[in-house]
């Protein structure tokens, strides 16, 4: 019943009143081109769409639930201090020169040859001396980067974070509910519109934030620890997401206003086709844009540009399969009037 | 939406376009008249020339140096916490000044005033915690008789601890006497300090009495009171040893005894003045034949020995020079793929407005870059990426206006007709996505974490200047191409056919 028929599009796309004072208004006199615009019927299928999403969203949530994340430093707390040697020593060697120290000190080997090793917050003078006992251990050392964080900090940072996400959140479904309540259905049609995008939102956020509980603590990469960084790559696509989301819900409020004869289903099938072309090319030019930052972009920037990658991919996928269809059951489940 | 294609609109944004040019160039000319290389760091090129910033602010990440925050405790009762903050502040910029770092950054932060945060580049964590951290400890001493002494600020005589120090003193000030011609440093001691001094002065007089400037008994060593930062009782036991006391008796050292090892002797006194008369009231005077820098100097350092707080480390980042030169190379390498990448996509999709869109994208880097300059924004990793996603941001509302181009133009318009279309039907979906992303941006500017900030700032104002790019630049761009007939084939816009007009 929510499949769409091609003339009722064509003709109802056609330029509004406004348009009609315009010069060009003869066009209606002439044949007019068929959209070429695929029709897939998203609506019709959306819990298949709905599926897809639960199949990634709950091992995240599971994961999250039980393994909780890796964290970073700034979220952890301690010492972090990357350094290369000169005389090159193995994982194992530079192991036991920590071991030594009896700090409870842990290393990672990077991708770049140096090794990140990591205590339980230290001194000043702590930080020296391993500084010093590891050049005396394994030579000459090149100290590339020294990170002490306290608990104060570090429970900021979380607190913060937390913070600041919700904080978008709500101001985005204030933002979307303001600017949507002129469409037929007033304020209640408005927070439909804004609860819609921020369930879509809310799917990336789990998405996002599942997949890297699984990286850290399923399969224990640190490319999956989570850190401020982190943070910074939800925002974005929180930012992102809510993009994609707004072209399709603008198409829908615009196509409601030029197209009485059409049910919601079918305009909301319709818009979604419309900008689905859009969102795609979008997201595919950000796409290459951080692959060539996850590449190229060396160690610190790899992690923030795989959760953009992630966030970003997932963003795009909500607005177009999960965002409208949400609508459309919201629609169904509270009629309007 | 006539108005976006009035001459006062271009004429704004060629104004934009010489304001970015000017921006970036000044620092050109400056190097050029100055015979500096055009590119790279140069040694003492100033921040700015003429109010315009000359090179970009790089953050510690990217320049390598340290970052400390430091919480500020036990601080003193019945004082003004913003005061003390401030009064801090000024202490740890004279001791990092004895480090030689260019620019340092000391901020005030907390929402109670009691935190301070500490940039420097170019220095190890190690040496900047110690140069801060330092306690010094002022004190004032009296002179005794002691016939071995024979060199020092009194010879004949050696210092002795007086019991006040610089926790009797609420704080020194350097300003000009009520002469109005000399420099001088004021002292105001607390109320205990002031009792203990007025006995000392009184104690001075009386060894000696005597108008000091007229009398030449009255000036004698022991009315002096000389104040040292950090003088020991163990430093006073080796005063019969010459070379130590020249040592100990030079001007205060902070640099030196921030290195201090144990058999190292550095320079400890401040100043050793006449005492002209009985003091009582706990306001003290010090002339003599100050410069301003002097007797700031002064008044700095008999503040520094009075630090009225506890420093604790709350977190310490150290990245070195090469760690930082290396994240510039990648994420120059990174912006500047990414746009080759977007540029290429642009207009083998687009064809013309892909062209002309990537001419805006340039239009929008070049001013977005003046405007980090000229605020100045520092620039960190974060920030960098923040800044190449507003490129992919940018780069979406043309997107949006050319798609809907094609739509308009399918739909049977003109091409004109369909750009006009084009462009205000696409408005409200920009300009809410934008909306979004910004407030997005605004709160974390606000309440993120420190790391986030810098993130959040770039993108937002990217994300404002995308705005102006997309729809004046690429509009106006589209409209001036366009009335040129020769552009209207249907393949040179990415379209299946046109209508003629």
């Amino acid at each position: 019943m929510s499949d769409v028929r091609a003339e009722e599009q064509g003709a109802d796309i056609a330029p509004d009143g406004g348009a009609a004072a315009q010069p060009d208004a003869g066009a209606a006199a002439q044949p007019v081109p068929e959209p070429r615009v695929r029709r897939l019927n998203i609506i019709g299928r959306r819990n298949l769409f709905f599926a897809l999403s639960l199949i990634i969203i709950i091992p995240g949530i599971v994961s999250m639930a039980t393994r909780h994340f890796a964290l970073g430093i700034d979220f952890a707390g301690g010492t972090e201090i990357t350094a290369s040697f000169a005389s090159h020593p193995s994982l194992a060697e530079v192991q036991r020169a920590v071991d030594a120290e009896n700090l409870n000190g842990t290393v990672i080997e990077t991708s770049g040859g140096s090794y990140i090793v990591r205590y339980p917050p230290l001194n000043a003078a702590q930080v020296t001396g391993v500084q010093n006992d590891l050049q005396s251990r394994l030579g000459s050392t090149n100290v590339q980067q020294i990170l002490v964080v306290g608990a104060t900090i570090a429970g900021e940072t979380i607190l913060l974070s937390l913070l600041a996400v919700v904080a978008a959140a709500v101001a985005i479904l204030a933002l979307l509910a303001w600017r949507f309540h002129n469409v037929p259905g007033g304020w209640r049609a408005g927070f439909q519109f804004g609860g819609s995008a921020l369930l879509a939102l809310l799917h990336d956020v789990f998405i996002l934030t599942g997949v890297f509980s699984i990286l850290g603590k399923v399969f224990d990469l640190r490319i999956g620890e989570i850190d401020a960084f982190f943070v910074t790559a939800v925002l974005t696509v929180v930012g992102f997401s809510v993009h994609d989301t707004i072209v399709v819900f603008d198409r829908i409020r615009e196509n409601l206003r030029v197209s009485q004869r059409l049910s919601f289903e079918q305009i909301v099938n319709l818009s979604i086709m419309q900008t689905a072309a859009r969102s795609i090319i979008t997201s595919f030019t950000v796409v290459l844009v951080l692959a060539a930052i996850f590449i190229s972009g060396g160690e610190t920037l790899r992690g923030l540009s795989l959760a953009l990658l992630i966030g970003i991919i997932s963003g795009t996928y909500s607005s177009i399969f999960n965002a409208a269809p949400l609508l459309v059951v919201w629609r169904r489940l509270q009629p309007l009037r | 939406m006539q108005l976006v294609l009035s001459w006062p609109i271009r004429l704004f944004v060629v104004g934009v376009l010489v304001f970015s040019l000017f921006v970036d160039g000044a620092g050109y000319v400056y190097r050029i008249a100055n015979h500096y290389p055009l590119t790279g760091n140069v040694a003492g090129l100033p921040p700015n020339f003429g109010g315009w910033q000359l090179y970009f602010h790089r953050g510690l990440d990217l320049a390598g140096g340290t970052h400390i925050d430091y919480q500020l405790t036990n601080f003193p009762a019945g004082q003004n916490r913003a005061d003390v903050q401030q009064r801090t502040i000024a202490v740890i910029n004279k001791r990092v000044n004895s480090l030689g770092v260019s620019e340092p950054e000391i901020r005030g932060a907390g929402s109670s005033n009691d935190r301070i945060t500490v940039d420097l580049a170019g220095v190890n964590a190690a040496q900047a915690q110690k140069t801060i951290g330092a306690v010094s400890k002022l004190v004032y001493t009296k002179w005794v008789p002691d016939s071995k002494v024979t060199n020092g600020p009194e010879a004949g005589y050696k210092p002795a601890l007086t019991g006040l120090t610089g926790d009797d003193i609420s704080s020194a000030t350097a300003t000009i006497d009520s002469t109005g011609t000399s420099w001088v440093v004021n002292i105001q001691f607390t109320s205990a300090g002031a009792t203990k001094f007025d006995n000392l002065t009184r104690e001075n007089v009386n060894a000696c009495p005597g108008d000091t400037t007229t009398s030449l008994t009255a000036n004698c060593a022991q009315r002096h009171l000389a104040i040292w930062l950090d003088m020991t009782q163990a430093d006073i036991d080796h005063w019969d040893d010459a070379s130590y006391v020249a040592k100990v008796s030079s001007p205060y050292d902070a640099a030196c005894l921030a290195s201090q090892t144990p058999d190292k002797v550095c320079g400890k006194l401040l100043t050793d003045p006449i005492t002209r008369e009985e003091i009582a009231g706990g306001q003290a005077q010090i002339s003599g034949s100050f410069t301003q820098q002097s007797a700031n100097d002064l008044a700095t350092g008999i503040n520094s020995g009075s630090l009225p707080v506890d420093l604790v480390a709350l977190d310490v980042t150290q990245v070195s020079a090469t760690l930082g030169a290396e994240s510039v190379k990648l994420s120059l390498a990174a912006g500047l793929l990414g746009l080759a990448i977007v540029v290429l996509f642009m207009i083998i999709y687009y064809r013309v407005p892909g062209l002309l869109a990537s001419l805006a994208l340039l239009f929008y880097a070049g001013a977005v870059l003046a405007v980090f300059k000229v605020l100045p924004v520092t620039l960190t990793l974060a920030g960098i990426t923040g800044f190449i996603l507003s490129v992919g941001m940018a780069v979406d509302a043309n997107v949006l206006i050319f798609e809907r181009f094609k739509e308009e133009v399918r739909a049977g318009r003109t091409i004109t007709a369909a750009v006009d279309a084009a462009v205000r039907r696409a408005w409200p979906a920009i300009r809410d996505s934008n909306t979004s992303t910004f407030i997005t941006c605004v709160i974390l500017g606000f309440i993120g974490p420190s790391a986030v900030k810098g993130f959040a700032i770039t993108l937002g104002i990217g994300v404002a200047a995308s705005l102006i790019s997309s729809i004046i630049v690429t509009h106006n761009l589209l409209a001036i191409v366009l009335t040129a007939g020769g552009f209207r084939r249907p393949a040179l816009l990415g379209v299946d056919r046109v209508r003629s007009v």
